[in-house]
């Protein structure tokens, strides 16, 4: 881990130093933001703090909170070649204080015909989530995203090469765009060890490429098997108005691989979504993922733990000047199917989330939120709980926004 | 007779010698119904004002251009949708038929197509064959603005506080604009040969000004009409006199606008 600290001290002074050294041209592109939360919640020990809890705080972990602080840069090498990179820091137990969660380098050549090509290499966002389109994968929409991209944030990050090749209809008369996109890589087989172990949750807790969630942490950046993964997606865009997006994800992890302290999980997984701008004011927004996980047998283990998930959620978002009001309703289930050395791991749940946000110049944002889980787990009886966990979380928020254009 | 735009570009008639029309002055032109149609389409204080100079100009040219034996007319177009609603900012050009003098070219005009909000404005425009079209991005993000279409296929990438250089556009047709930032801006100039040609104000209304007598094809085009091309020219005969009334009622339905939607505090790049 020692070489990881030291990759993230030079991404950091990388980022640092880039302003000083190029100071015109308009190459350099940099956002920050302090975000700082008073917190109540009702429910039981987080799952991140070593507990069950399916939200970010709970009872002993309230009040004030460091909600997150980020740099994100794009450095623009040339007209076609740019490097992305986001920094982070939670201000929790992470190993690392400040961490890297994306690290890319993109090429996206002029188009000589309708059809553009843009590819990806490095650490980065799979094309899943229609809420996290800030910058630094931030939600847009509300603090929290929703139970499938709080998920896709925990435990998944593209660790190799991405390619797309978007259909620019405008130039044809038709108003919109098709893409195809798909993707290899590497170093991502832990991804589903979460799920079995918490089931579906609601936070705004992102890993970072070489920190770790829970206690004790689980990573989810390995290799156990050196089989490359992938995933498959078709996006079509009418004007702004209208978004869909299909994936396909599968990180074909040998489930009886071991790595070190890291296994692999098999996961795969179809995501649809839609989003709908109907109006200037108004966004609609549904998702829904359907797949499964699973890991062994080992040697002398017994049958393979076997899981599948499906959730969906729907959300409306009405925007009024400064203002923005949110309301999201998320459902989730988890469904084991083999391999029982406990209670089974099946989640049946769901939440609401309401959320307001309001702009004040374009430095500062207050945001409340207020979510309720209604949340049926049986393995919450290893923390000494009841399978039936109602929680709920307050959370007002004081955001510090820049932009640096050099 | 030279014209000084406000951004200090030189606008000067190819032949010196021309004959001005009795009564025709830039100031006077500047007031026609023409430029203030165009303006109105470019929106913002310098751009408008270039346009409106630039159109004015290029109109005052065309008609100081004309020989001045040749007797006068004007058409008046309209368009409307299929509800009889007016259509505005649509392209109009006036191509001679036949009957019509020969008609000399205009001096090489110059116009802007600017970035603001992310989005092109104006949306559409039109220029006449050997425009230099200036790109002065005036929006708060970089832009990297490209066309492959054949009339014109071009990459300008358009950095902060970097100048570049106006784009001529020499060849007749559509060239339809693209940022490789942000898909979902597109803009469209229409180069025509035409020696007559404008857009419809909010009244869904142009007046050609005066043109020289005889048979004329007026075309419409617009990113929103969506009926078929061919049904969009009108031949019509030009009679010294009152104006010639063209009607474009539409069959289809307008095509959506895309609204532009800057948002608040946009954080995209």
């Amino acid at each position: 881990m020692r070489s990881a600290a030291r990759f993230v001290l030079l991404a950091l002074t990388a980022l640092v130093a880039v302003p000083a050294v190029v100071v015109a041209d308009d190459r350099l592109d940099l956002t920050g933001s302090l975000d700082l939360r008073f917190v109540h919640a009702t429910g039981a020990l987080s799952w991140l703090e070593g507990g069950s809890g399916a939200l970010r705080f709970d009872r002993e972990h309230e009040d004030l909170r460091l909600g997150r602080a980020f740099l994100a840069g794009r450095l623009r090498l040339d007209d076609t070649l740019s490097l992305h990179a986001v920094v982070d820091a939670y201000g929790d137990h992470d190993r690392n204080p400040v961490d890297l969660s994306e690290f890319w380098l993109e090429y996206r050549p002029f188009p000589l015909s309708p059809l553009r090509w843009r590819a990806r290499l490095g650490a980065f966002y799979a094309p899943i989530s229609l809420e996290n389109r800030g910058p630094g994968w931030s939600d847009v929409y509300s603090i929290t995203p929703s139970a499938i991209n709080t998920w896709i944030g925990e435990e998944f990050r593209t660790l190799g090469a991405e390619i797309e090749a978007r259909w620019l209809g405008s130039a044809r008369g038709y108003g919109g765009d098709i893409a195809l996109v798909a993707a290899a890589y590497g170093w991502n087989d832990p991804a589903g060890v979460l799920l079995s172990d918490r089931g579906f949750g609601l936070t705004d807790r992102p890993s970072t490429l070489f920190g770790g969630l829970g206690r004790p942490p689980l990573t989810f950046y390995h290799d156990t098997d050196h089989r490359a993964g992938y995933y498959a997606g078709l996006s079509w865009r009418r004007y702004d108005r209208a978004e869909v997006r299909a994936l396909h994800y599968d990180n074909r992890a040998d489930p009886t691989s071991v790595a070190g302290s890291a296994f692999g999980w098999m996961t795969r997984f179809d995501s649809v979504g839609v989003r709908l701008e109907p109006t200037s004011h108004l966004t609609l927004i549904a998702q829904n993922i359907d797949g499964e996980t699973v890991i062994g047998p080992f040697p002398g283990g017994g049958e393979p733990f076997r899981m599948t998930f499906r959730a969906t959620f729907g959300l409306a978002s009405l925007e009024y000047g400064a203002t923005r009001f949110t309301a999201r309703y998320d459902d989730f289930h988890t469904h084991q199917l083999s391999g029982f050395y406990g209670p089974p791991a099946d989640q049946v749940g769901h939440a609401w989330t309401t959320a307001v946000q309001h702009d004040v110049g374009d430095a500062w944002q207050i945001a409340a939120e207020w979510i309720r889980v209604t949340n049926h787990f049986p393995p919450r009886a290893n923390y000494g709980l009841p399978a039936d966990g109602p929680e709920s979380q307050l959370q007002l928020a004081l955001r510090y926004r820049f932009r640096l254009q050099r | 007779m030279t014209a000084v735009t406000r951004r200090g570009a030189r606008v000067t008639p190819l032949d010196a010698g021309v004959r001005m029309l009795p009564g025709m002055s830039p100031p006077r032109l500047r007031a026609r119904p023409s430029s203030s149609l165009a303006a109105r389409a470019a929106g913002g204080q310098r751009t408008r004002a270039t346009v409106a100079v630039t159109v004015a100009f290029t109109t005052g040219l065309l008609l100081m251009l004309l020989a001045p034996a040749a007797r006068a007319g004007e058409v008046a177009v309209s368009v409307l949708d299929r509800g009889g609603h007016a259509v505005e900012a649509v392209v109009v050009t006036l191509a001679p038929a036949h009957g019509v003098p020969a008609i000399r070219r205009a001096a090489p005009a110059t116009a802007i197509m600017d970035q603001r909000d992310r989005a092109f404005v104006p949306r559409v425009l039109v220029v006449g064959v050997g425009t230099s079209v200036d790109f002065p991005n005036n929006d708060s993000v970089s832009h990297q603005v490209y066309s492959f279409s054949a009339a014109k296929p071009f990459q300008l990438p358009l950095y902060k506080g970097t100048r570049h250089p106006p784009v001529v556009f020499d060849r007749e047709g559509l060239v339809v604009l693209g940022c490789n930032i942000h898909d979902q801006m597109t803009g469209y100039i229409v180069v025509t040969g035409a020696p007559f040609f404008g857009m419809t104000d909010a009244a869904g209304g142009y007046r050609s000004g005066t043109v020289p007598e005889g048979d004329y094809d007026v075309t419409v085009w617009s990113p929103l009409i969506a009926d078929a091309a061919t049904t969009l020219t009108r031949h019509v005969h030009v009679a010294a006199g009152g104006p010639t009334d063209v009607r474009v009622r539409l069959a289809q339905a307008l095509r959506a606008r895309p609204e532009p939607r800057p948002r608040r505090g946009d954080w995209e790049y």
